[in-house]
């Protein structure tokens, strides 16, 4: 505690923060709430009424929505665990005492630095129709020339999960450095103890690795399942939620609500539905690691 | 007999990682080698070996980018919104965080929370009703649109209190008994000892701000204020598709950003690692 | 130069704990004041306080007369030598030094003569271009004195500034700050937990112990009249023997029972409590000094069997942990009345090597003269 009072210094320092925080986050926030009751359109003539939950009601009987909503969950489900296990292997191979591990590790991390937008643009490219596709050619490489020749992108079946695989490789390079910075911390006393009392390599990674990293593991799933929601670049640019809704996500259907439709109150109710959506997630993710605090 | 085993692990051990770099290289591969090549040729090779040859290289896509699109124009503009967030951003966060770190003063606690609470909202969420204030004040395709939303950000003063929470209190105590007051202690003694915590922040805001998409999408219009990414889904989609252009323009796009994290990359796997501490 | 008074101060902390309670201690103009106690007694934030780190619950502090307690740190002109220094790593040993100058707006070549006079008086000189990183722990010790020289603070405050050397350097430095002090002649207040750094450096020595005020004197009136059994345990290494005794009256003249013995009491000692004629039959407590118990042999009067405990061998001296039949308290007892269980030993300090080992039984004598006399609450018989 200071002899003086400092709230003058303090609010002095802070304003310029909060003050943007509350005109740009929360203020915009609560408008997005109040506004999910309405029935306001950009540009209409009618007066702006109160429509309780008449737009959720709507977009719970949109099957656009509904498909968006579905292959969220559907990338989520696949890439979250696909790409934490990729790179939680990264991180361990990198963790092993090896020379030039700088060099690999800086090389999974570099798609993280490139932009989305290019890494869509990059990947349509390889995803071109035709057997002189690269990413057809090398399928029929692999198989000795039992892959048929797919448009990957046009594709109902194969369009997302062509979209997940470029998405892992664009995020695990972020993963993998938090988790290799979790591995990092791991006392080595433990693995030494563990050594003393007789555990292999592999019982070491079970009971010592795994538990050790279990909050950087559930931290990046975490952030992993709410870009999974988030999801809207590559589809924009890729597939603009084709063929036949089968790349369309919560975020696409937000934005063709307001920019194709100028529904700003029903992109109101689906972004609260975003919102509800990660904040159960966050919450999912705190209860986890809070329960592992009490155990431990 | 113990030596061989670790050899062959050892050996074992590279080859999946060159495997792994190989698949993590390749795209870039693809897209600096396809820059070279002449735009018929890019997408005929792309299914073979050549594909990675830059067999008859010329730069003749790199000026066709300048010649179609307005280059230059797209790539300034991503420099000034991308380093104004992160300039503006690195001091008005820093100093809201060290008054929540060090001051005593009403209200902290409780606006603290709210800041914390805040972290949990991501920009998805009020893209929206953001894009509909920005309209109404007619501020659609200006620079103002793209910085001043998010110059104040919940996480990065999250990351900048946790820095300076950790800092020895005895430093300020010192420079406040020699004569110093809050602000001159923040930049004359704060500020100097936090160069880790500054990098991290400037590192994790540019990769987020200078590949961010869907708002520019929303709110630029016309070319004057658009950003690279946009700019590039844009050139993408601009008849005749010509891939080896397009992929000049990538390489243009993304090369100044791999050799500042080359060079750094250091602090960048720092960077991201730090923004996992919260958990 | 300023003399630093604390009138009836207090600190309560927001979770309702006194660190301070009526703290009244006056720091004379020119003086160095040892403030010495255990760990978490307060003696720290009783600095602080003074610093303008602190807020100050009740009470005033004054310095040269002021009241201070809403002046910011900033603006009382006092120097502070901290634990760790909290020299500024990023800057360079001159830059340290400049700082509380440039801080104070002096013109340049002003600071650049009293850093330089500062440097060459701390032999700094050739440092001054170092980072503290760069340093010896003595080097950065010297860096902070000459921190809180440089400027010509009203008072110095320093926080345990020997307690991160070692043990040797701490000696030397110690002497070393005992002379700049009374060449500058400022008015200091010392802080440590280490009785021996608060007997060699201070003129006077405060003990404070839970956040309160046991006493104040020269380090020589510390030793000889604790004034109460906590001063008596404090100070001395080992600290005071406490034994339960009887007053009792022969032929007039008071004599102390000391388990099978009765000790008729020199003038010396009757001289220093006076207050020990008015209370036969009275139970007492008696402060032995572990250096006024010597060997004795067998036949002597007033001898005291004893078995040896355990054995500390120093070289100079030696330690014997003994066990006695006398009623031994702890110093810290929070009821001197009560007997502890175990009884704590008896500690006595014989010049040079012996060799007794645990078992060995003993007879001792008691040098009388330096005895001093505490009622049963544990106060100094006045």
């Amino acid at each position: 505690m200071q002899a003086s009072d400092q709230t003058p210094t303090a609010l002095m320092l802070a304003i310029p923060a909060l003050l943007g925080l509350a005109l740009f986050i929360l203020l915009p926030f609560l408008t997005a709430l109040a506004l999910a009751f309405t029935d306001l359109r950009l540009g209409s003539p009618l007066p702006v009424e109160l429509v309780g939950l008449e737009q959720f009601r709507r977009i719970f009987s949109d099957a656009d929505f509904l498909r968006a909503l579905a292959n969220n969950l559907l990338f989520a489900a696949v890439v979250v665990p696909l790409q934490t296990a990729l790179a939680l292997a990264l991180a361990l191979l990198l963790n092993q005492r090896l020379r030039g591990t700088v060099v690999f590790r800086t090389l999974f991390f570099m798609p993280v630095v490139f932009p989305m937008s290019l890494v869509a643009v990059i990947w349509t490219l390889i995803y071109a129709p035709g057997p002189n596709g690269m990413m057809n050619a090398l399928l029929t490489l692999l198989s000795f020339g039992y892959w048929e020749a797919h448009d990957f992108l046009r594709d109902p079946v194969l369009a997302l999960p062509a979209i997940m695989l470029l998405s892992i490789w664009q995020g695990s390079g972020f993963q993998m450095v938090i988790l290799l910075a979790g591995l990092q911390s791991i006392p080595q006393e433990l693995y030494e103890g563990a050594a003393m009392d007789g555990a292999g390599r592999r019982q070491q990674l079970f009971h010592i690795t795994l538990p050790q990293l279990r909050n950087p593991l559930i931290f990046v799933m975490l952030v992993t399942t709410i870009l999974a929601f988030r999801l809207f670049d590559q589809v924009q640019i890729m597939t603009r939620g084709g063929p036949d809704n089968a790349t369309t996500t919560v975020m696409y259907e937000t934005v063709e609500a307001v920019f194709t439709r100028q529904q700003v109150a029903r992109a109101c109710a689906m972004a609260v539905v975003f919102f509800l959506l990660v904040l159960a997630i966050t919450w999912l993710q705190r209860r986890l690691v809070r329960q592992q605090r009490e155990v431990t | 007999m113990k030596s061989t085993t670790r050899a062959l692990t050892q050996l074992l051990l590279y080859s999946a990682l060159t495997l792994l770099a190989l698949l993590f290289l390749a795209p870039l591969m693809i897209m600096l080698i396809g820059s070279l090549k002449a735009d018929a040729r890019v997408l005929v090779e792309a299914g073979t070996l050549s594909a990675f040859l830059p067999a008859e290289a010329s730069l003749q896509n790199y000026a066709d980018v300048f010649r179609r699109s307005d280059f230059l124009r797209f790539f300034l503009n991503s420099v000034f919104i991308t380093g104004a967030i992160v300039t503006s951003g690195l001091l008005v966060n820093s100093l809201a965080a060290y008054a929540f770190a060090r001051l005593q003063w009403r209200g902290r606690d409780l606006l603290f929370n709210l800041v914390l609470a805040l972290m949990i909202l991501p920009f998805e969420a009020i893209a929206v009703p953001l894009f509909y204030g920005v309209s109404m004040l007619g501020l659609r395709d200006t620079y103002l649109a793209q910085i001043l939303p998010f110059i104040a950000n919940a996480f990065s003063i999250y990351l900048f209190y946790s820095f300076f929470i950790g800092l020895p209190k005895a430093f300020e105590e010192a420079a406040r008994i020699d004569g110093a007051g809050t602000l001159r202690i923040f930049f004359t003694i704060i500020l100097p000892n936090s160069k880790p915590v500054f990098a991290s922040v400037a590192i994790l805001s540019f990769l987020t701000w200078w590949g961010s998409y869907l708002w520019p999408l929303m709110v630029t219009i016309g070319p004057s204020v658009r950003p690279l990414p946009v700019a590039i889904a844009g050139f993408f989609t601009l008849p005749p598709l010509l891939w080896g252009d397009i992929l000049a323009f990538g390489t243009m796009m993304v090369a100044p950003v791999l050799v500042v994290f080359i060079m750094f990359q250091r602090w960048f796997v720092r960077g991201v690692a730090a923004s996992a501490i919260k958990g | 130069m300023a003399s630093i008074i604390f009138d009836n101060v207090s600190k309560t902390y927001s979770d309702g704990v006194d660190v301070i309670r009526q703290l009244c201690l006056t720091v004379e103009d020119g003086e160095l004041l040892v403030l010495v106690g255990p760990s978490g007694c307060g003696k720290s934030t009783a600095l602080r306080m003074v610093a303008g780190l602190e807020a100050i619950s009740a009470g005033e502090i004054r310095l040269d007369g002021q009241v201070v307690n809403g002046i910011p740190a900033q603006r009382r002109n006092l120097a502070m030598v901290f634990q760790n220094y909290a020299l500024y790593p990023h800057m360079s040993v001159r830059r340290n030094l400049e700082f509380p100058l440039r801080m104070r707006k002096l013109p340049g070549r002003e600071i650049k003569r009293r850093v330089e006079r500062i440097a060459e008086m701390l032999d700094l000189t050739a440092l001054l271009e170092r980072k503290p990183k760069a340093l010896s722990g003595g080097q950065r010790q010297r860096v902070a004195m000459g921190r809180a020289i440089v400027r010509d603070a009203d008072a110095f405050l320093m926080d345990e500034p020997l307690s991160n050397l070692d043990a040797k350097l701490r000696v030397q430095i110690r002497t070393e700050i005992a002379t700049l002090q009374t060449r500058l002649g400022v008015t200091t207040l010392y802080v440590t937990h280490d009785q021996v750094e608060a007997m060699t450096l201070g003129q006077r020595v405060a003990v404070l112990r839970e956040g309160r005020l046991q006493q104040v004197a020269p380090p020589g009136e510390l030793y000889r009249r604790p004034a109460n059994i906590f001063v008596a345990g404090f100070i001395g290494s080992p600290g005071m023997n406490l034994l339960r005794g009887t007053m009792e009256e022969k032929d007039g003249n008071p004599v102390l029972r000391l388990g099978p013995n009765r000790l008729i009491l020199p003038e010396q000692v009757l001289t220093e409590h006076p207050g020990l004629q008015t209370r036969p039959g009275e139970s007492l407590l008696i402060g032995i000094r572990p250096e006024a118990i010597r060997l004795a042999d067998d036949l002597a009067e007033h001898s005291l069997p004893a078995r040896v405990h355990a054995v500390e061998s120093l070289g100079h001296e030696t330690i014997l942990h003994l066990a006695t039949d006398l009623a031994s308290i702890a110093s810290d007892a929070t009821d001197p009345a009560a007997s502890t269980d175990p009884a704590p030993p008896l500690i006595a300090v014989l010049p040079g090597q012996h060799r007794f080992r645990p078992g060995d039984t003993l007879q001792l004598g008691i040098d009388i003269d330096g005895l001093r006399l505490f009622d049963m609450s544990g106060n100094a018989v006045g």
